[in-house]
C-alpha cells in the first residue's frame, strides 16, 4: 500500500473516531473555536503592550506550538496503545502492518504526514485565522497573520518531530536515549553558562517570525526534516514477543496506601502507569520535556519583561501541565471494565482523586529542584501555592468537563472551550499578578473553593452519564 | 413458603434511537432455574442482561432481580449477582491473578487466597496467574470473566455467552459446572445464540427476535412433543420475520 492511500485511510480514521464520539459538528467546530479565541486573545494585546511586548507574546505563542506539537507528539505514540484498547486493534490503520503487508515505516511515515496536516489545519490555521481577523482592529500588517502561520506550523512540526525522533531512540534503547538527553542537557547548560543561549538557537521558527529571512528558515526545516527522517528510518514497534510475567503487586502496593482508603485502585492505577507501553519513558515525553521547554522558554522571556519570577510563573504552569497526569491515570479505564461490578462512578473517580494527588509529588519535586537550583527560593513558598491551587484547579475544571475520559472529550469543541475558558483568565490574572509582586500569587489560593466545588459536582454529573458507544 | 422469583421483568423495553433493541418483554426466573435466552445476532440479548444487572436503564417497564429494582438500586444488584459482560474486558494491566484480587476487595470478601486457587484450578488455568490479562488468550480471559462472577458464590449469575472461545474440553467443565450450581440452589440466566447449549443444559428457555419475547417456557415441554429445539426456533424466528 502506497503511503498516500496509507495517509487517506488514516485520515478518514483519524475523523471518523472522533466524530462518531461527539457527532461531527462538535468536533467541526473545535477549529472555530480556536480561532475565535485567538481573535480575542489578540484584541486584546493593546490592552497589555506595556507589560507585555508583542515580542514576548509571539514568542509565548511560538512557544506554545512547540509544546503542543510535543504533546500531539507523545500522545499519538503513546496513546496509540489506548485508542486501540477503545476502538479494537485491527480496526486500526496503525496496525496495519500486523495483518496486512505494509511496513511499518510506511505506516508510520503516513502517521507523521496524517498528524502534521490534520493538527495543522485544526490547531495551527484557525490560530492564525482568528489573529488575522484582529490585524486591522489592532493596527498590525494582515500579511502577518500569513507570517504567524508559517513560523507556528514550524513550531509545531519541531516538536512532533523531536519527539518523535526521541522515540525511537527509546525504542532501539533506553540508554541511547539517556544519554543523547544527557548530551543534550549538558550543551545546553553550556550555550547557557556561556550566555549563548539566543532565541533564535532555541526557537528558530520564532526567528524566522521575527525576520523572515532564508536562514532561520533553512535551520527550522533542517531541525525538522532531519529528526522526522532519522525517526521513520530507524523506526521499531515492538511486538510483544514474549508474555511478561509478574507476581501479585496490588495486595503489597495496596498495603502502603491503605490508609487513604479505595488503596486498591489506586494500586491498580500504580500498576496500569508503570506497566503501560513507554512506562517511565511516556512521563519523560509528556512531562518533563514540556517542563524543560516551558522553563528554558522562561529564562528567555526574562529578558523582555524584568520584572518577572520565573518561578512563580513556571509554578503556575507546572500546575496546568500536571493537571495532565490525570489524563494517564484515566487513560487505561473505561467504565466499561467497572460496569458489571458494585462499584459507582463516584467511587472511581475519587480513587483517581487520590492518585492523582500522589502523583503530584512529581511536579512537586521539580518544583523544589528549580527552586534549588534557580536561586528562587525567597519565592518558593508563593510559588508552592500558586502551583498546588493552579493543579487542583485545573484538575477539578478536567474532573467537572470530562469525568472518567479527558483524552477524548476535550476534542469536544464546547468542552475544549469551556475548558479554555475556564482556565486561560484565571491562569493570566495570576502571571500578571504576579509579575507586579511575586507575593499576589498567593491570591491563587482562591481557587481552591472553585475547585472544591467543580469537584463536587463533577462527582455527581458523572455518576448520571453514559457514556455512549462504550 | 411459595417459589422465590430471582428475575422478574415486567414489559422491559430499551429504545436506541429509532431502534428498539428490547420490545416490552415480560418473564420470570425462579430460584433454582436455568434460564437460557435465545435469539439471532442482534435480537437484543446482550441489552436485556444489561438492563437487568443496572448496567443501563431501561426506557420503560422495570425489572426486579433479588428482589431489588435494577434500575434504582444498580449497585445493590450487582453486588448481589454475579455478571459475565460480552465483552471480556479485564483491565488490561493487571494480571489474572491481581485481578480476581481486585474483584474480590471491592467485594469485600475474605478468604481471597482459597477462592482465586479453587477457580484457577477448576478451569485449569493457574499457570496464567501471573500473565497480564491482555496477553492473554480470549478464552483464558473467559475463564477468568468466569472466575470473576462466581468468585463470591453469587445466587443468580447472569451470563453473556458462557461459552463463547471456550475449547470442547472446557465447554464441557463449564457445562457440568452449571447445572451442579443450580442443583446447589443457585440460578443461571444466560444468552446464547448456540442451541445445543440451551437444549443441553436449560430448564427453561426464552425465544427474543427483533426485541420481542417470542416465546418462553420449559424445555421438556418443546422436546417432549417430540421436536427438535432448532426446527422450534426456526419455525419460530422465521414466522416472526415473515409476519
Ligand atoms: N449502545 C447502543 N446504541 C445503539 N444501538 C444499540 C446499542 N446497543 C445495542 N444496540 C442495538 O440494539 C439491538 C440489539 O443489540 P444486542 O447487542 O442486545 O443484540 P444481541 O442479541 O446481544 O446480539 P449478538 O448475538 O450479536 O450479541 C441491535 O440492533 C443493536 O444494533
Ligand atoms: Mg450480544
Amino acid at each position: 500500500m502506497p503511503v498516500p492511500d496509507l495517509f487517506c485511510a488514516m485520515m478518514k480514521e483519524e475523523w471518523r473516531m472522533h466524530s462518531t464520539i461527539f457527532g461531527s459538528l462538535g468536533f467541526a467546530l473545535f477549529p472555530a473555536v480556536i480561532a475565535v479565541f485567538a481573535l480575542l486573545g489578540s484584541l486584546t494585546l493593546p490592552l497589555f503592550a506595556d507589560v507585555l511586548p508583542y515580542d514576548a507574546v509571539a514568542l509565548f505563542a511560538h512557544a506554545l506550538f512547540l509544546l503542543m506539537g510535543v504533546m500531539v507528539g507523545s500522545f499519538g505514540l503513546m496513546g496509540r496503545e489506548f485508542m486501540n484498547r477503545r476502538f479494537g486493534q485491527a480496526s486500526l490503520v496503525a496496525y496495519a502492518s500486523r495483518s496486512l503487508p505494509v511496513s511499518e515505516r510506511r505506516i508510520f511515515a503516513a502517521f507523521l504526514v496524517k498528524d502534521t496536516v490534520y493538527y495543522i489545519l485544526l490547531y495551527v490555521l484557525p490560530f492564525a485565522a482568528g489573529f488575522a481577523a484582529a490585524t486591522p482592529f489592532i493596527g498590525l500588517d494582515p500579511g502577518l497573520a500569513v507570517l504567524a502561520f508559517v513560523s507556528l506550523a514550524l513550531a509545531f512540526l519541531l516538536g512532533l518531530s523531536a519527539v518523535c525522533f526521541l522515540s525511537t531512540l527509546y525504542a532501539r534503547s533506553v540508554a541511547l536515549l539517556a544519554g543523547t538527553a544527557a548530551g543534550l542537557a549538558v550543551l545546553a547548560l553550556a550555550a547557557f553558562r556561556l550566555g549563548a543561549i539566543t532565541v533564535s538557537a532555541v526557537l528558530p521558527p520564532y526567528a524566522f517570525f521575527l525576520d523572515p529571512a532564508v536562514e532561520p528558515l533553512a535551520i527550522s526545516l533542517l531541525l525538522i526534516l532531519v529528526p522526522a527522517a532519522a525517526s521513520v528510518l530507524f523506526v521499531t514497534v515492538d511486538y510483544p514477543d514474549r508474555t511478561k510475567r509478574f507476581k501479585n503487586s496490588l495486595d503489597p502496593l495496596a498495603e502502603r496506601v491503605r490508609t487513604l482508603g479505595s488503596a486498591h485502585f489506586i494500586a491498580k492505577d500504580a500498576l496500569d502507569l508503570l506497566r503501560s507501553e513507554g512506562g517511565a519513558g511516556k512521563v519523560i515525553f509528556s512531562f518533563l520535556f514540556p517542563l524543560g521547554l516551558v522553563w528554558v522558554c522562561l529564562r528567555v522571556l526574562i529578558r523582555f519583561i524584568p520584572g518577572i519570577d520565573p518561578l512563580v510563573v513556571f509554578s503556575a504552569l507546572l500546575g496546568v501541565i500536571s493537571a495532565t497526569i490525570y489524563n494517564w491515570l484515566t487513560e487505561f479505564d473505561s467504565f466499561t471494565s467497572y460496569a458489571f461490578l458494585p462499584v459507582e462512578v463516584s467511587e472511581v473517580i475519587d480513587a483517581k482523586l487520590k492518585s492523582y494527588a500522589l502523583a503530584n509529588l512529581l511536579p512537586l519535586g521539580v518544583l523544589v529542584l528549580a527552586a534549588a537550583t534557580s536561586g528562587g527560593a525567597g519565592t518558593f513558598i508563593p510559588a508552592l501555592a500558586a502551583f498546588a491551587s493552579v493543579s487542583a484547579y485545573t484538575l477539578a475544571v478536567t474532573v467537572y468537563l470530562t469525568g472518567l475520559h479527558p483524552n477524548v472529550m476535550l476534542y469536544h469543541a464546547w468542552v475544549f472551550l469551556r475548558y479554555l475558558l475556564a482556565i486561560s483568565p484565571a491562569l493570566l490574572l495570576l502571571i500578571f499578578a504576579s509579575i507586579l509582586d511575586p507575593l499576589y500569587a498567593f491570591g491563587s489560593l482562591l481557587l481552591i473553593l472553585p475547585a472544591a466545588l467543580l469537584l463536587s459536582r463533577g462527582r455527581t454529573r458523572w455518576q448520571a452519564w453514559e457514556m455512549p458507544g462504550y | 413458603m411459595g417459589v422465590r422469583q430471582m428475575i422478574e421483568a415486567d414489559s422491559l423495553t430499551k429504545e436506541y434511537g429509532n431502534v428498539t433493541a428490547v420490545n416490552r418483554v415480560s418473564f420470570t426466573v425462579t430460584e433454582g432455574e436455568l434460564f437460557g435466552l435465545l435469539g439471532p445476532n442482534g435480537s437484543g440479548k446482550t441489552t436485556m442482561i444489561r438492563m437487568l444487572t443496572g448496567q443501563i436503564p431501561p426506557t420503560s417497564g422495570s425489572a426486579r432481580v433479588m428482589g431489588l429494582d435494577a434500575a434504582k438500586d444498580p449497585i445493590g444488584v450487582r453486588g448481589l449477582v454475579g455478571i459475565i459482560p460480552e465483552q471480556e474486558t479485564p483491565p488490561s494491566f493487571l494480571t489474572a491473578e491481581e485481578y480476581l484480587r481486585f474483584v474480590a476487595r471491592i467485594r469485600s470478601l475474605d478468604d481471597v487466597d482459597e477462592r482465586c486457587d479453587r477457580w484457577f484450578d477448576l478451569l485449569e488455568f493457574g499457570d496464567k496467574r501471573n500473565v497480564l490479562c491482555k496477553d492473554l488468550s480470549r478464552g483464558t480471559r473467559q475463564k477468568l470473566m468466569f472466575s470473576q462472577a462466581f468468585l463470591h458464590e453469587p445466587e443468580l449469575a447472569l451470563i453473556d455467552e458462557p461459552l463463547i472461545n471456550l475449547d470442547p474440553i472446557m465447554q464441557r467443565t463449564v457445562k457440568d459446572f452449571l447445572r451442579e450450581y443450580v442443583q446447589g440452589g443457585g440460578t443461571v440466566f444466560f444468552s446464547t445464540h448456540i442451541l445445543e447449549i440451551a437444549e443441553e443444559i436449560c430448564d427453561r428457555i426464552g425465544v427474543i427476535h427483533n426485541g420481542r419475547l417470542l416465546h418462553a417456557g420449559q424445555l421438556e415441554d418443546l422436546i417432549g412433543s417430540g421436536r427438535h429445539l432448532e426446527s422450534f426456533f426456526l419455525d419460530l424466528v422465521r414466522g416472526d420475520a415473515g409476519a
